[in-house]
């Protein structure tokens, strides 16, 4: 089809969609009318019979934890593509240092961003941590906390250099937290059956409401997603900074350190 | 022994655990992988697929005639409302899994050492491939079906882009761009649902539907979901990425493709369209015009852009659309028979499917080459190849023997008396696709046909497969696939089906469950042998039949082929049609 053709069929098709889609948007319950009986069920239990005052963590991690187990694999899934697709193309070959085109300049890092980079980095990954272990008190979770964590490696990269930052992550390193932290999420649901309860049952104590131990085996699920996720995000971050390299260029091993 | 141990374990125990091991493995395996010696991979993916079919085959026999429900967390319903997530495991949905699990074992034999160098990624992404599909099959939640398929389609798109040529990555971005789209359009086809029915388990939005009426926020929700996956199912005219994405997939990825990804797009919509919106009359009275019309013209469609293909994994790709085309029409049966037949020609066709598609990855591999042209008397080395090939698509075009023929002969049954255009498309469909294969079957492999001189010179992108693996290792699969979907006997689905539909749909579809006659499929057989013989010794055939033949067909041929542009605009803009038709037959139903 011409462009021109391509737009009319879909101009043509997106109208005759319009009065289908007036008449459902009409019907749909009002804008804050009432919350579906569902989310009202869940709200009045989990508190009670859990002890977690995140409810979005109760839900996630409890109620619906299998769904989390498949979104974290979906996670997992698109993080491992990229790395096959980004390698297929560099070349398996994965070396632990930094390489180093030679001739190119090294611009040393001025000592204002090092220092800058120096101070916010372990602030940043305090927060990370802080995001991951009040996941059934406030906002915020495994899932979260496990990005703030991985981009708090990412200003060891602003701060020190791609030398310095490869030699701090190691790509095995990183495939091993992903995958522990995959593991860990799997056998929270397997280990309970050993019980005789169902799978992902929340069989630990609960502990005391609106306290960092509460939720019982939440957390534990909680900390295998948070490992998963910074992994899997610096693994990423890994891949496209190697991205940057020129493929064919001559390259040979040195010491990328400024 | 073993039945009495089965018989004392609570039934529903086993049920987490087809989804729960692969991925475990697979988990496992990406932290270790780089550890492990190289074929652990290999073999623990083997293992785990053929565990996986295991259980779901335990499962499916503790379900008989009725299901096996399991609660996650723990969470029973309460006061009939359910809190958390459920899996129901009926027979036709346990065979289905089980199924999934020996394709996928027959796969990575198929693939024994050719993705070494990959740390094991290949694995780990097949893995979580399969425990998504299993996932797909065995939920009753729609929320959760919606992560299981996304899941499968994120692990899809990056084993469709594996090779890493031109082609491979512009047919990864059309298969991505399609189905992101139809992710979308799923989930705000759950919010729809949701917002009427307040709940996500598949039996409370049924009650929601049944409740609501006419609706348009129902019958919106039912248009974007089967929209969604339709998509999947490669329904025309949602049907464009699937030859892209397809052919240019490495082969044992392909063979899971066709095999299984396409008919569980067409099982999923079956199982919601019998359990959740049966309450509907609305949609009641859309689903046969929508599906037995649709599904017609895929077949049809399908068949006849196969039989113009030479690339021989596109072709096998649009034979894939042709029958997915088929298995739809099952649905708009709204029948027990129908459903039966649809059910059971999934399992056929993904055996028959998976070894056809096994079949070019053995070309690939030791003749480098996946041209029919090109490749044109140069099987003769690989002689057991070729009559794999031959039987495949004999049981492809509908010869009474096996599996294949018994899903076809009961969608026969079922269409023989309303519904006689959809039959003429269903024999239609076997017989084009099925002379498509044996057509080529007859070129590469007794190097029939005409001399083609220059045309042997495909001007496509030079493709091959690593030739590191013996003839029989991959043949092996192949024929234990062909194998089972031949041996596998009528009377034994015929026993099972009724009460495997009923569980299936919820006890919406009930009915008797009866042989069909068997004229059709020998129709369709006669059909793709005088199809296939007709192309094969077109240039001795006098010029007074061949030249009215070539002068009305080719045409057409021309416009079709025009559609399929390759580019992902216009396969966006037929998904906005395709949309915008099922709305509209939606209004006037």
């Amino acid at each position: 089809m011409s462009p021109r053709l391509r737009l009319a069929v879909l101009g043509v098709a997106l109208l005759a969609l319009v009065p289908g889609a007036a008449a459902t948007i009409a019907h749909l319950p009002d804008f804050g009318a009432t919350i579906a009986a569902y989310g009202e069920r869940i709200n009045a239990i989990a508190p009670g019979e859990r002890h977690v005052a995140n409810m979005v963590s109760a839900i996630n991690f409890d109620l619906r934890g299998l769904d989390t187990l498949g979104e974290e694999f979906m996670l997992l899934a698109a993080i491992t593509g990229t790395v096959v697709l980004l390698r297929g193309r560099r070349g398996e070959t994965l070396t632990d240092r930094a390489m180093r085109l030679p001739g190119r300049a090294i611009l040393p890092r001025s000592e204002a961003v090092q220092l800058t980079c120096r101070l916010a980095g372990p602030l940043l990954m305090m927060f990370g941590l802080y995001v991951v272990l009040h996941a059934t008190v406030t906002p915020g979770g495994g899932f979260q906390g496990g990005v703030i964590l991985a981009s708090g490696t990412l200003l060891a990269y602003l701060g020190e250099g791609y030398g310095g930052w490869r030699d701090m992550v190691r790509s095995h390193w990183l495939d091993a937290m992903e995958g522990g932290g995959a593991v860990l999420f799997t056998v929270c649901g397997l280990a309970p059956m050993l019980t005789g309860a169902a799978f992902m049952q929340n069989v630990l104590p609960l502990g005391t409401f609106r306290d960092v131990f509460s939720g019982g085996l939440m957390l534990v699920e909680n900390a295998g997603v948070a490992l998963a996720v910074c992994g899997g995000f610096t693994q990423l971050f890994l891949e496209f900074l190697e991205e940057t390299r020129e493929a064919d260029g001559p390259e040979e091993p040195g010491e990328d350190s400024a | 022994m073993i039945a009495s141990l089965l018989a004392s374990w609570p039934p529903a125990v086993l049920v987490p655990l087809p989804v729960a091991i692969p991925l475990l493995v697979c988990a496992a395996l990406l932290a270790t992988a780089h550890l492990l010696p190289g074929r652990t991979p290999d073999i623990l993916a083997t293992i785990t697929a053929l565990v996986v079919s295991g259980l779901s085959a335990i499962i499916a026999v503790q379900a008989g005639d009725g299901s096996v429900d399991y609660w996650f967390g723990g969470w029973q319903p309460r006061d009939g409302i359910a809190l958390g997530i459920g899996f129901s495991v009926d027979a036709a949905s346990g065979w289905i899994g089980a199924f999934i699990g020996f394709l996928y074992a027959c796969t990575f034999v198929f693939a024994w050492g050719f993705f070494a160098r990959t740390h094991g990624h290949f694995h780990i992404l097949m893995l979580l491939f399969l425990a998504a599909m299993i996932g797909f099959c065995f939920t009753r939640d729609l929320f959760n079906l919606f992560v299981w398929f996304e899941v499968m389609s994120v692990a899809a798109f990056a084993l469709t882009a594996y090779h890493l040529a031109r082609s491979s990555i512009i047919g990864a971005i059309n298969f991505t761009v399609v189905n992101s789209l139809a992710g979308f359009l799923m989930l705000g086809g759950i919010g729809l649902l949701y917002a009427r029915a307040e709940t996500l388990d598949f039996a409370g939005i049924a009650q929601g539907v049944a409740h609501a009426g006419r609706d348009p926020v129902v019958a919106g929700g039912f248009c974007l979901v089967a929209a969604a996956l339709m998509i999947k199912g490669a329904t025309v005219p949602f049907q464009f990425w699937l030859a892209d994405a397809h052919a240019v997939a490495p082969s044992p990825v392909s063979v899971i493709f066709s095999g299984a990804m396409v008919s569980l797009g067409i099982f999923g919509l079956a199982k919601l369209s019998a359990v959740v919106f049966d309450g509907s009359a609305q949609i009641r009275e859309a689903i046969p015009v929508l599906m037995i019309g649709l599904g017609a013209i895929s077949a049809v469609l399908g068949g006849w852009m196969a039989l113009l293909q030479r690339h021989l994994k596109r072709l096998l790709a649009f034979s894939t659309i042709s029958h997915a085309g088929i298995m739809l029409i099952g649905i708009g049966t709204l029948s027990a028979q129908g459903s039966a037949g649809l059910l059971v020609y999934v399992v056929g066709h993904g055996l028959v499917k998976g070894g056809l598609f096994m079949i070019a990855g053995i070309l690939l591999a030791t003749r480098a080459s996946i041209d029919e042209i090109a490749l044109r008397g140069l099987g003769r080395g690989i002689a057991p190849a070729g009559v794999a090939m031959a039987v495949a698509g004999l049981l492809l075009a509908g010869l009474p023997v096996g599996l294949l023929d018994t899903g076809a002969n009961l969608l026969h049954g079922s269409l023989t008396a309303a519904h006689p255009y959809a039959l003429a498309a269903t024999i239609a469909g076997g017989a084009l696709t099925g002379a498509a294969v044996l057509r080529a079957a007859g070129r590469i492999f007794l190097g029939l046909g005409e001399d083609p001189g220059d045309e042997a010179g495909a001007p496509s992108e030079a493709e091959r497969e690593k030739a590191d693996r013996p003839l029989w290792l991959m043949l092996a699969p192949c024929c234990a696939m062909l194998a089972l979907d031949a041996a596998l006997p009528a009377s034994w689905i015929h026993g099972m089906a009724p009460g495997a539909v009923t569980a299936f749909s919820h006890h919406a579809l009930r009915g008797m469950v009866s042989e069909g006659p068997a004229w059709p499929a020998w129709a369709s057989v006669a059909g793709a042998l005088g199809l296939a013989a007709f192309a094969l010794f077109r240039h001795r055939l006098p010029r007074l039949v061949v030249g009215p033949i070539r002068a009305t067909q080719s045409a057409p041929t021309r416009a079709l082929e025009a559609l399929h542009s390759g580019l992902i605009g216009d396969y966006v803009a037929w998904l906005a049609v395709g949309l915008a038709l099922m709305a509209g037959v939606l209004a006037y139903a």
